[in-house]
């Protein structure tokens, strides 16, 4: 036995286990650093950043200090900066690998700090760029204010009018060419004349007795079967004819209404219309709105993942699971505890929000990617008072996420008393509008419901004072529309946002519709009728010539139809004048006899 | 160098084919499933505690760990199809309950697959390692000795560093 036992083996075990321990008291804390650095790059998709880590075992905790996480919008930027965040951690768990925390609390948390290096990532570019070629969000464009001129409008637009001229006068061309060599193959004037010769000619021989009689039945009804032919085709071609006509008289009634058509699109995309003013407030206060609330849907986009690994991972609940780590190699099977805990929780969060307005505490409870394993949702509460420029604030919500085929996340926000100060509504050049000054109450009621987004925000807007326009406005509309807009103290807003994640809409209802079409209503209406008034003047030079071209070009497509016509009485006259003076009866004697020379029976 | 060096010396020397192979078995344990598992450290003990030839481990860890890279993917497969098998889910479903086992990390498949693989050609490999050292040092070895190439070899740097090296490994 002691042949192969070497006890001093086991003094170099302990020594390379002790050494072990040593390096990981020595080095975790950069290790854990390190990682978390890096992690949460990758999932922010901008620089985290982290002064120090501490981790201690007895008992279990981790201290952070000087976290920094940049915006990755906006590099030179930290969307979040934690003076000191402390985790007591479940150790037990813990070597089971699974990291509950407790209880967490952030001290000095701001929002917005300066960098003083970009927290930009290589990687960030290429996303930032497809982001942006998504295009997601709304956008709310201002009408042109300026009075457009007609002829300019027409230089720039193709007019609808010309198209259809130019292809129906192409197609009637067609046509003509196409019935003119018809024409020539149908019955005309020379085949009945035709007729009329053979008919005379069978006038004389029906003096040849009973067999020249006979033959004259037989030229008879072959003339007569003839004639009834081309009549026939005559008929037809008439018909087809008729059918294209009406075919491309339709069309070109439609070309006649054309230009009205035209008039419509264009004034409806060059002036403003009362209607235009009427939305005139979702164009002002939608962009502010649709920002917003594109903001919070990537806030929500990027917050998803650390909601719902169940999802992801398609997990079925009792038999195994499998999971993909997101390091190392293999796969790891997840089997049924007994007491289910998700890998990652934070029971609790307790966090003062220090912004320059003054302090927000707040906390959540239940952080987990795995809900439906925990069985409760994420929850959230925080609140301020008598903060610089807001009495108070509230923000609520839950995300659940506990039925993952059935995710319900809520929030309600309501501000009271903000001090707006210098808020520019519209940037656009045409029309700047900043409220300078105001106070503002507010409620944000929003719901995910899977994809489908819902929000309703309501705000009462008192004590404005708003400045619109520029200094040396030489247009009258905006003239009118900066002067009412200026005059507007207290203002009652509502807006609905709806629609999918990715797919959105903003509907926006307040008082200052009616101020902006009281003011400038009459105006609007005055610019449009002129407008309408010039642009059909210009529309008709343009037109009215192409379009008389056209109906002269119908005039020969009539022409073929009065030939048709004309052919069709000629050949209706040759078989009249066949069936009136047949030469049959004339020709046949009284009594015809019973046998025919040669001993014949006749069928009759 | 050195390390073949060394080689060269515990496979000529007196040290038992035993011992030898019993290094290259746990090597092959060690370096065929994922270096920072918890049954390594056993690994790890047994090579310290019982006299096992050392350069025999660090040689067979080294090339098994390699190894290890180009079986990964057979060792996953193997692994996941145990870890799913409907028979063993009760006792996986037990063990999954287990601190000690949730810290041996044996739900990964490629843990998981390496380890029964390596588990399961522990004695067929002691027993194929004892034969060839048996046969090597048997047959081999004094025709090598005499062959041109081992005569280049004697007067090489590495024969030399293979020479300065004695009374390395196992028992003296």
């Amino acid at each position: 036995m002691k042949k192969w036992i070497r006890w001093g083996g086991l003094a170099v075990f302990v020594l390379v286990v002790g050494l072990l321990l040593v390096f990981w008291f020595l080095f975790i804390d950069g290790i854990v650093e390190r990682v978390i650095e890096d992690q949460g790059t990758q999932l922010v998709g901008a620089k985290v950043e982290l002064d120090a880590a501490d981790l201690s075992l007895i008992p279990a905790g981790l201290t952070l200090t000087g976290l920094q996480v940049t915006s990755p919008e906006e590099p030179m930027t930290n969307a979040v900066e934690i003076a000191r965040m402390a985790m007591s951690l479940d150790g037990f768990n813990l070597l089971r690998r699974k990291v509950i925390v407790e209880e967490l609390t952030a001290e000095g948390v701001r929002l917005g700090t300066p960098r003083d290096t970009s927290g930009a990532i290589k990687e960030r570019v290429k996303d930032g760029e497809d982001e942006s070629a998504g295009g997601r969000g709304i956008s709310f464009t201002m009408p042109s204010f300026e009075i457009p001129d007609p002829k300019q409008i027409l230089a720039n637009e193709e007019l609808e009018t010309l198209k259809l001229i130019n292809e129906l006068k192409a197609d009637v061309e067609g046509a003509r060419e196409t019935w003119d060599q018809r024409l020539k193959e149908l019955p005309g004037k020379e085949s009945f004349d035709k007729y009329e010769v053979r008919i005379e000619k069978l006038k004389g021989a029906t003096k040849g007795g009973v067999a020249g009689a006979l033959g004259g039945i037989s030229e008879v009804e072959s003339i007569k079967d003839d004639v009834q032919k081309d009549i026939a085709a005559l008929k037809n071609a008439k018909v087809n004819f008729e059918e294209k006509l009406g075919t491309l008289k339709t069309r070109l009634d439609r070309v006649k209404k054309a230009p009205q058509a035209d008039l419509r699109r264009l004034q409806e995309k060059y002036s403003l219309s009362p209607q235009g003013l009427a939305n005139l407030s979702e164009t002002l206060l939608g962009q502010v709105i649709g920002d917003w609330a594109q903001q919070g849907t990537a806030w929500y986009d990027r917050l998803k993942p650390v909601l719902d690994r169940a999802g992801q991972a398609g997990a079925k609940r009792g038999g195994p699971e499998v999971v993909k780590p997101l390091r190392a190699g293999g796969v790891d099977v997840r089997f049924r505890e007994k007491d289910p805990l998700p890998d990652f929780l934070i029971r609790r969060t307790t966090v003062s929000l220090q912004l320059d307005a003054g302090d927000i505490a707040g906390n959540i409870e239940n952080i987990t990617p795995d809900q439906h394993i925990l069985g409760k949702p994420l929850t959230f509460t925080f609140s301020g008072e008598k903060l610089k420029d807001l009495r108070s604030v509230s923000l609520r919500g839950v995300m659940n996420h506990v039925d993952p085929a059935r995710p319900s996340d809520r929030v309600n926000l309501q501000a009271v008393g903000y001090r707006i100060q210098d808020f520019k509504i519209s940037k656009q050049e045409s029309w700047p509008v900043t409220v300078t000054k105001g106070l503002a109450d507010l409620k944000v009621r929003a719901g995910v419901q899977g994809e489908a987004l819902t929000a309703n925000i309501r705000s009462n807007l008192n004590s404005l004072s708003i400045s619109a326009g520029k200094q040396d406005e030489s247009n009258r509309l905006t003239r009118a529309l900066s002067s009412a807009i200026s005059g507007v103290r207290d203002l009652d807003v509502e807006a609905d946002v709806f629609g999918t994640l990715g797919d959105y809409d903003v509907r926006i209802r307040s008082g200052l519709d009616k101020v902006l079409q009281q003011a400038a209503g009459r105006l609007v209406k005055d610019l449009s009728a002129g407008l309408q008034k010039d642009l059909s003047a210009a529309i008709s030079d343009k037109v009215d010539g192409p379009l008389k071209d056209l109906t002269q070009n119908f005039g020969g497509l009539q022409a073929i139809n009065g030939d048709l016509a004309k052919r069709l009485t000629q050949g209706n006259d040759v078989l009249a004048g066949l069936l009136k003076q047949s030469v049959a009866p004339k020709a046949l004697p009284k009594e015809l006899p019973k046998e025919l020379p040669g001993g014949f029976k006749l069928p009759f | 160098m050195r390390t073949i060096a060394k080689l060269l010396r515990v496979l000529n020397s007196e040290t038992e084919p035993g011992q030898i192979s019993l290094g290259f078995c746990f090597a092959l344990v060690a370096g065929l499933t994922p270096l920072w598992s918890l049954h390594n450290l056993v690994v790890l003990l047994l090579v310290l505690v019982l006299r096992v030839n050392l350069s025999a481990f660090l040689l067979g860890l080294f090339v098994f760990s390699g190894l290890a890279y180009i079986l990964d993917p057979l060792f996953h497969q193997l692994g996941l199809t145990l870890l799913t098998a409907g028979s063993l889910e009760g006792l996986w479903t037990s063990m999954y309950n287990s601190t000690l086992w949730r810290l041996e990390r044996f739900n990964n498949s490629i843990v998981m697959g390496s380890l029964v693989f390596s588990l399961a050609v522990f004695v067929p490999f002691y027993l194929l390692c004892n034969l060839l050292i048996r046969r090597y040092r048997a047959h081999v070895l004094a025709w090598v000795q005499k062959t041109r190439l081992m005569q280049m070899f004697k007067a090489s740097k590495l024969y030399h560093a293979y020479q300065s090296i004695s009374g390395f490994g196992g028992p003296a």
